[in-house]
């Protein structure tokens, strides 16, 4: 049997480097499923008739309100329809495996005949959240992850240069914002303002953004939000599938290449598998007046998955790797404060670079492994296990700028190399439902090293964290109101070994290494609601404490790393002050989401988040080195608040135009010293006009669409004083975006073709919250080609 | 079936094995650093012209940045005399001490040294070296001496991987520090 599927395997990776749309397709297998719903109790609906067309095949759901159809790929009108509710129509495209659930409303004369307690039902969670998936993420393919999330309302990134995004969630990033990847926290050298996440978003089949803290079920460092990166499940239907991704960029010459092949044996129906690899390479980024030198990235990623899934059980083992060498704008590197005041009085790089791929230092050489392996058990009467235990390495080495004749610069070595080792283990049990309760308890564990190269720099200590959790979440439900509350307490036990330098009074220097242990109980709590007060708006409340507690780099990260001198707190405290404490957040949260309306719908997102000795960063007391007058970053902690709204609204005008608007603003205070804080992003504001044509959708052409966009960001005027920053914010700035794209039929394989122009006015701007926004313009005009080719093989 | 059950199992772990193992080390502490640019320590030794003792000063930061303050010495030269200069950068931490002034000669088309006296007329610093595009080093210097007085000297290397044009402006500090000068 194994040896069958490691022929499969081979047989499929043969089919991606064949792309060979017209396989024999014989039998169509694609899984069209689904669940249908009452829209106020949530609750399974049995008998629900599903008729889908065209064909006039028509199917009645199980007990649990799921039905299942296998169609071949193309567009299907779905109508769903049960005595007592309103009748719905949904328009479905089938790629590959679709689920489209439906929550039905009550019709005038109430019916409610079939009450099953079905299977789990992912109900809403209190805290806002906003998920990119099918078009929308298809438009940000070849961005990178932090990047795309920014077309999410209360999303933003700190940048560094042109590839490097960190995702930051209400003004809250880094240790602040937990990434899953594919239920797995991402961990490695997560600290670094520059230090993107560690993921292929070509993985991804949908991302969502958790806009508020969700420490109970995600662990201290939720405190700021989650990111949620899922790939696309296992194939559930026999067959072989494939999906191809290709993006190219004019501006910096960027090409990748993604595809994706996944099966299931028809003779075997619970195997399933997944292969998924990317490439991609891009070069110097052009602004509209000059050339950005050495700001050229590659990355070369891959992962595989296989499951075995049965009713009552199932386990999945996934492996990843992430490969990735990433240029620095070397005008951004400048050492000491007569530097950085001279590149910045400058205003762009001294040199003016050609066109290149090539990558000289400084440059970011990253790999990142993730191997999982996770099981569920269903332990009856609607109760399930499921244990996920994954180990990650996360290698990064730093390439600064040296003199080539040296020793590291004969042997090309990197002068920061750290290796973080991650091991995580996660169960959570749903027990079966009591009453009006259903709910879930988790334990989880993580143990974890860092340690730096020998012949490198020590920028963060060697250290060795443990931490054990344990949660309870529950939810109880009544008619239209659900209300949730969660408990977790976690306990970090933080060693540190930290390499000390001295100089005897014989002038010779020795070594010695200061051993320090941190540990700490940490509390989170949480209550939530949410209310449909009709069937069309949904009202949600949350609110949270959470308490993390401080990590190694808060503490004891020291040196200069990419041309900024950093220091943790407990590197400088006073003699005789306690260390580095952990810090407190209570966070509320309020959201009216329109939904399901004709014309008007809708998201209004109100939050407040108190953080009760909040570590940040803050310029200090220039200090004296041999390189010069540096100004230290040094880590500080002081008593904050962030409150913010965003907001979306969508407007059908007509069935083909539909108006969008977004907007996200935060107001950040320091309340300790009456000042702001740095780094918070402006106020934002989009507008968008899309048309789309409905076409036949077995035309050459169909779902052809336009879309305009303005996009306006505000100068930031709430920044502390000029002595927190070595520059004033920048202007304001608008861009202006548009979109065009088109499904072609290709015989039978629906190939999706679209053309993104940005900054197409080649406006000359600079972010505040990029860090290099010292140095050099953002990106100008780039115009984005994408085609995603789903094919499907059947065996 | 219960057979085949185990058998993905064990593909799984076979996967996840590697992970598994290489966490197994963590009681290793950290060794003495290899700061492979590391400079410690900027040398200026002035040899009178007319003959006599060199005089040296040393500007010092032996634990890197931050940490303990730096030592500085002074440069206590005689008014209206002219030296001979040398500048030298070592790292002090490595045994034997490494002499990162061979690296600055053998790139000396990437490398400038500036000498900055304050006020202007405590003294002139004259570069006397220069590399294979025929423009100046630094490493090797002629100085006069104005009249007594006391100031300082700055004293800058500079870094210039690209477009060193005899002037300060590309590339960045490798070494940047100031003497205090007594004239007397």
């Amino acid at each position: 049997m194994f040896s069958r599927f490691v022929t499969v395997l081979l047989f499929a990776v043969l089919c991606l480097g064949i792309v060979h749309t017209s396989a024999a397709q014989d039998e169509c297998n694609l899984s069209l499923a689904g669940r249908i719903t009452d829209h106020e109790s949530r609750q399974g609906l049995a008998g629900t008739t599903v008729v889908l067309r065209p064909g006039q095949q028509a199917t009645q759901t199980d007990a649990e309100g799921n039905y299942h159809f296998h169609v071949c790929p193309g567009t299907y009108q779905l109508e769903v329809r049960f005595i007592g509710y309103a009748t719905e129509q949904a328009e479905v495209r089938v790629n590959g495996a679709v689920i489209r659930n439906f929550q039905l409303h009550p019709d005038a004369v109430t019916l409610r005949g079939a009450t099953v307690r079905g299977e789990r039902v992912q109900a809403p969670v209190p805290q806002a959240s906003s998920t990119l998936t099918g078009q929308a993420l298809q438009q940000t393919r070849g961005q990178a992850l932090g990047e795309a999330l920014q077309k999410l309302p209360g999303v933003s990134a700190i940048q560094t240069g042109p590839s490097i995004f960190k995702p930051m969630i209400h003004g809250l990033h880094s240790n602040r914002v937990t990434i899953m990847n594919n239920g797995v926290r991402q961990e490695g050298q997560q600290w670094g303002q520059e230090h993107g996440p560690e993921i292929d978003p070509f993985i991804a089949s949908e991302l969502t953004v958790v806009k508020g803290a969700a420490s109970v079920r995600y662990g201290t460092d939720a405190v700021g939000g989650v990111v949620l990166v899922q790939p696309k499940a296992l194939r559930d239907s026999a067959g072989i599938g494939a999906d191809v991704q290709l993006v190219g960029m004019s501006n910096n010459g960027m090409g990748a290449a993604s595809a994706t092949v996944d099966g299931n044996l028809r003779r075997l129906p619970a195997l399933s598998w997944r292969l998924q690899g990317t490439l991609k390479q891009a070069g110097n980024t052009r602004t509209p007046d000059y050339r950005l030198d050495n700001t050229g990235f590659w990355e070369r990623n891959f992962s595989a998955a296989v499951g075995w899934r049965k009713d009552n059980y199932g386990v999945e083992a996934f492996y990843s790797q992430f490969n990735s060498r990433l240029g620095i704008l070397s005008a951004a590197i400048v050492g000491n404060r007569t530097d950085l005041e001279a590149a910045i009085a400058r205003g762009r790089p001294a040199t003016d670079a050609a066109f290149s791929y090539q990558i000289d230092r400084p440059y970011q050489q990253l790999q990142h492994d993730l191997a999982k392996l996770t099981g569920f058990v269903k332990t009856g009467n609607g109760g399930r296990l499921t244990a996920t235990l994954a180990n990650q390495r996360d290698y990064r080495d730093e390439y600064d700028v040296i003199r080539s004749s040296s020793d590291a610069g004969l042997r090309n070595l990197p002068q920061l190399s750290y290796q973080n080792y991650t091991t995580t283990a996660d169960v959570v049990w749903e027990h079966p439902p009591v009453g009006s309760f259903r709910g879930s308890v988790g334990l989880s564990g993580t143990y974890q090293y860092n340690r730096y190269a020998g012949g490198t720099r020590q920028f963060i200590p060697f250290y060795t964290n443990w931490t054990g959790g344990g949660f309870v979440i529950e939810r109880w439900q009544h008619e239209r109101l659900l209300l949730e509350a969660g408990l977790r307490l976690d306990h970090r036990d933080l060693r540190t070994r930290r390499l000390t330098r001295g100089f005897a009074t014989d002038s010779s220097s020795y070594y010695g290494v200061e051993r320090n242990r941190f540990q700490y109980w940490t509390p989170s709590a949480s209550l939530g609601a949410v209310y449909d007060a009709t069937p069309h708006l949904t009202l949600r409340a949350d609110a949270g404490l959470v308490q993390r507690a401080p990590a190694a780099n808060e503490r004891y990260s020291q040196g200069v790393h990419s041309g900024i001198y950093e220091e943790g707190y407990d590197i400088s405290r006073p003699a005789g002050a306690p260390p580095l404490q952990p810090e407190t957040s209570y966070n509320v949260g309020v959201t009216a989401t329109l939904h399901d309306n004709p014309r008007l719908n809708g998201e209004l997102t109100v939050y407040q988040n108190i953080i009760d000795g909040y570590i940040y960063q803050v310029i200090g007391e220039p200090i004296t080195t041999i390189q010069g007058t540096f100004l230290p970053w040094r880590f500080q902690q002081t008593d904050a608040v962030f409150r913010g709204v965003d907001a979306t609204l969508n407007y059908q005008l007509t069935p083909n135009w539909l108006l969008n608007g977004k907007a996200a603003m935060i107001r950040a205070r320091n309340r300790t010293l009456d000042s702001y804080l740095i780094y918070v992003p402006a106020d934002r504001f989009e507008v968008s006009l899309r048309r789309d044509w409905t076409g036949q959708a077995d035309a050459r052409f169909s779902h052809s669409f336009a879309l305009v966009r303005g996009t306006a960001v505000r100068r930031q005027t709430r920044v502390p004083g000029s002595e927190y920053d070595p520059q004033a914010a920048p202007d304001g700035y608008g861009l202006l975006g548009a979109e065009v794209g088109a499904t072609l039929r290709l015989g039978r394989t629906p190939v999706e073709v679209s053309l993104t122009g940005s900054n197409l006015l080649n406006e000359r701007y600079r972010d505040y919250l990029n860090r290099f926004r010292y140095f050099a313009d953002e990106m100008g005009r780039n115009v984005t080609l994408r085609l995603h080719i789903p094919l499907n093989f059947s065996n | 079936m219960k057979k085949t059950f185990f058998r993905p199992f064990a593909a799984a772990f076979l996967l996840a094995a590697p992970l598994l193992f290489a966490s197994c080390s963590d009681n290793s502490d950290p060794e003495p650093e290899d700061d492979n640019e590391l400079i410690t320590t900027v040398r200026y030794t002035l040899t009178p012209v007319s003959g006599g003792t060199d005089i040296i000063a040393e500007w010092k930061d032996i634990d890197g940045d931050g940490g303990t303050a730096p030592t500085i010495g002074t440069l206590r030269l005689a008014p209206n005399t002219a030296y001979t200069g040398t500048v030298t950068f070592l790292d002090e931490t490595k045994t034997p001490v490494e002499d990162t002034t061979e690296e600055v000669r053998e790139e000396s088309d990437e490398h400038l040294v500036i000498y900055t006296p304050s006020p202007i007329s405590l003294m002139t610093v004259t570069r006397t070296d220069k590399d294979d595009n025929g423009l100046d080093v630094g490493l090797s210097t002629t100085v006069q001496t104005g009249a007594a007085a006391s100031g300082t000297l700055q004293i800058q290397l500079r870094h210039q991987p690209e477009g060193k044009d005899g002037t300060s402006a590309p590339g960045s500090d490798d070494a940047n520090v100031t003497f205090p000068v007594v004239l007397q």
